[in-house]
């Protein structure tokens, strides 16, 4: 059972991971929404008891463990708010750069130092003037 | 007590009201400099109890010992949340007086606060993650403050990448839960030495991986230079004198209460990379020109030498780290907050800013650097990184000094005599904190000590 766990939240790593490094911004969206769903995963499996459910009154034998359940919830619910806050912020982006990809994003960056690099490199050209 | 209880309330029932307000209204932005005021209130009220008679231990909700969520305050944990608390104060104070943009800012201040005296506060593992998600959120929403387009990109990348680095750590805590079945810290410490060795060095090398993804650690560094001269002053000043303190209290927590055979084991491996950190950081800051961008690449070098003390590791490597996390952090608050400033007084600020950067005296920085050669005494080519390192920081913070302030150089506006005021305070204190180092001294070894008496 450990195992079938175990493989279910490497593939979904994997595949996140696959994801975030995608140029395509909604892609990297989904790409943490597996990597959680991973995390999630494994929380759940860190705990694997048989048992009845752990409500009071406690029955008799064995109880399940009920606090990687507590912790799968709790995870749960975080990665939806972050999730959220993420798409949230890929929208402003998008609006902003007017396109979902991330090679748009380092092109317009890449222009904006190209265009610092020749302010300071007539600085210096001016200022050498100036000493001479 | 009641401190270590009011610490965590005050900010986090502040934070939810003021999130509610209209954070441009000045009347906003000064409600939660007083909560943040009050914040560190309580947390000096806490310390006066915690650093005499030992650690202060809550279980939340009255529940029996062993099933309720643990509040633990030691020393460590003291000292940082003092240290975030005041950075982050500081910071506050300086955008209220510039007039703040967002409606949301003084609400996610509050709330950053609470997630940070939370996280340093906590004993319990699960916790932990949970507030050290509260603050990393509020810190993404920070990252956007401006809103302009590089603002929102810089938190794009910051936002994916340090989910990665939080997702990672919410592995190893599961892998934590399943060897030793607790999630308490101290349990976890005691039962971690019948662990397989194979098992705890995969745990800790996640628990690694995640703070040093949130340090910005040379090969974890990336997404760090584009968020931190993207963002406004106060907002990186937040970022790296408030938020980044859990990337060093993670390693100082997890390396060396939870996991001290496996930190004794990668000692060398952090060396290294610590080393990296300094000399990438330190070249590549020599290379910039403005001010923001020297700093971003900065901090990534002054973290390195946090890392070299920790793989140096004992007693006084420890002492040696966090003292020189508490002084990095003083700095970046000061020199991050003078960013966009300029006159006299900013210009007198940024000298004791750099001064301290570079580990000369009387600032602060010196006495950081004296603790870290201490630790390293018996090392002749740490003795020579350090050397490097310190020449290197030398180089790039009188190299933007000399270009911002000599040849005015930097367009930027004068700030009211107020936020002055706020600059010319904080440098006081890193002047104050170097000609008098005694108490962050004692309360650095304190700290250490703490530490290794948690180890079984």
């Amino acid at each position: 059972m450990s195992l079938v766990f175990a493989l279910a939240a490497s593939v979904l790593f994997g595949t996140g991971a696959y994801l975030l490094l995608d140029r395509d911004l909604v892609r990297v969206v989904f790409g943490v929404v597996l990597i959680s769903q991973a995390a999630v995963l494994t929380l759940v499996a860190s705990g694997l008891t048989r048992g009845s459910a752990p409500i009071y009154p406690l029955p008799e034998g064995a109880v399940s463990d009920p606090l990687s359940q507590a912790m799968a919830l709790t995870a749960i619910v975080i990665g939806l708010a972050v999730t959220a806050l993420l798409l949230v912020l890929v929208l402003r982006v998008v609006h902003a750069y007017r396109s979902p990809e991330l090679a748009e994003l380092a092109r317009r960056e890449a222009e904006r130092d190209a265009r610092l690099e020749r302010v300071d490199e007539r600085e210096h050209a001016e200022e050498e003037a100036a000493a001479l | 007590m009641t401190a270590l209880s009011l610490a965590l309330v005050i900010p986090w029932a502040a934070g939810i009201v003021l999130a509610l307000l209209d954070g441009r209204r000045r009347l906003v932005g000064w409600v939660a400099v007083a909560v943040l005021a009050a914040n560190l209130v309580a947390l000096v009220a806490l310390a006066t109890s915690v650093l005499p008679d030992g650690t202060v231990t809550v279980t939340t909700g009255n529940w029996p010992e062993g099933v309720g969520i643990t509040l633990r305050a030691d020393a460590l944990g003291v000292l940082f949340a003092l240290l975030s608390s005041l950075a982050l104060l500081a910071a506050t104070v300086h955008e209220v007086l510039d007039g703040v943009r967002e409606r949301t800012f003084p609400g996610l201040v509050v709330l950053l606060a609470a997630g940070l005296t939370g996280v340093f506060l906590t004993g319990d593992l699960f916790n932990f993650y949970v507030f050290f998600e509260l603050a990393m959120t509020a810190g993404y929403v920070l990252a956007t403050y401006g809103g302009g387009r590089r603002e929102l990109g810089a938190a794009l990348v910051f936002t994916a990448v340090n989910l990665l680095g939080t997702f990672i750590f919410l592995l190893s805590v599961a892998g934590v839960y399943h060897v030793t079945g607790t999630l308490d810290m101290a349990a976890i410490a005691a039962r971690m030495d019948d662990v397989d060795p194979n098992t705890a060095v995969l745990l800790a090398v996640g628990f690694f991986v995640a703070f040093a993804v949130k340090l910005g650690l040379f090969p974890f560094h990336f997404w760090l230079p584009t968020v931190y001269t993207g963002a406004r002053p106060a907002v990186a000043a937040i970022l790296s004198g408030g938020l980044a303190n859990i990337g060093a209290y993670g390693l100082l927590r997890f390396g060396g209460e939870l996991l001290p055979d496996e930190l004794d084991l990668a000692a060398g491996a952090l060396v290294v990379v610590g080393s990296a950190s300094i000399v990438y950081g330190g070249v590549l800051a020599v290379s910039r020109r403005s001010a923001s961008e020297m700093l971003a690449y900065s901090a990534i070098g002054q973290v390195g030498y946090v890392l070299v003390a920790i793989g140096v590791g004992g007693p006084v490597g420890f002492a040696a780290a966090i003292l020189y996390t508490i002084v990095n952090a003083l700095n970046k608050t000061l020199l991050f907050l003078t960013a966009q400033l300029r006159g006299a007084i900013v210009g007198a600020a940024f000298a004791v800013g750099a001064l301290s950067v570079a580990g000369v005296p009387p600032a602060a920085g010196f006495v950081g650097k004296l603790e870290l050669f201490r630790a390293a005494a018996d090392n002749a080519a740490l003795i020579a990184l350090l050397v490097l390192g310190s020449a290197l920081s030398f180089v790039y913070a009188f190299q933007t000094y000399q270009y911002d302030f000599w040849r005015s150089g930097r367009r930027g506006k004068r700030g009211t005599v107020a936020q002055q005021g706020v600059i010319a305070a904080l440098a006081l204190l890193v002047l104050a904190a170097g000609v008098w180092p005694e108490p962050l001294l004692s309360l650095s070894h304190d700290a250490a000590e703490s530490l290794a008496r948690g180890r079984p």
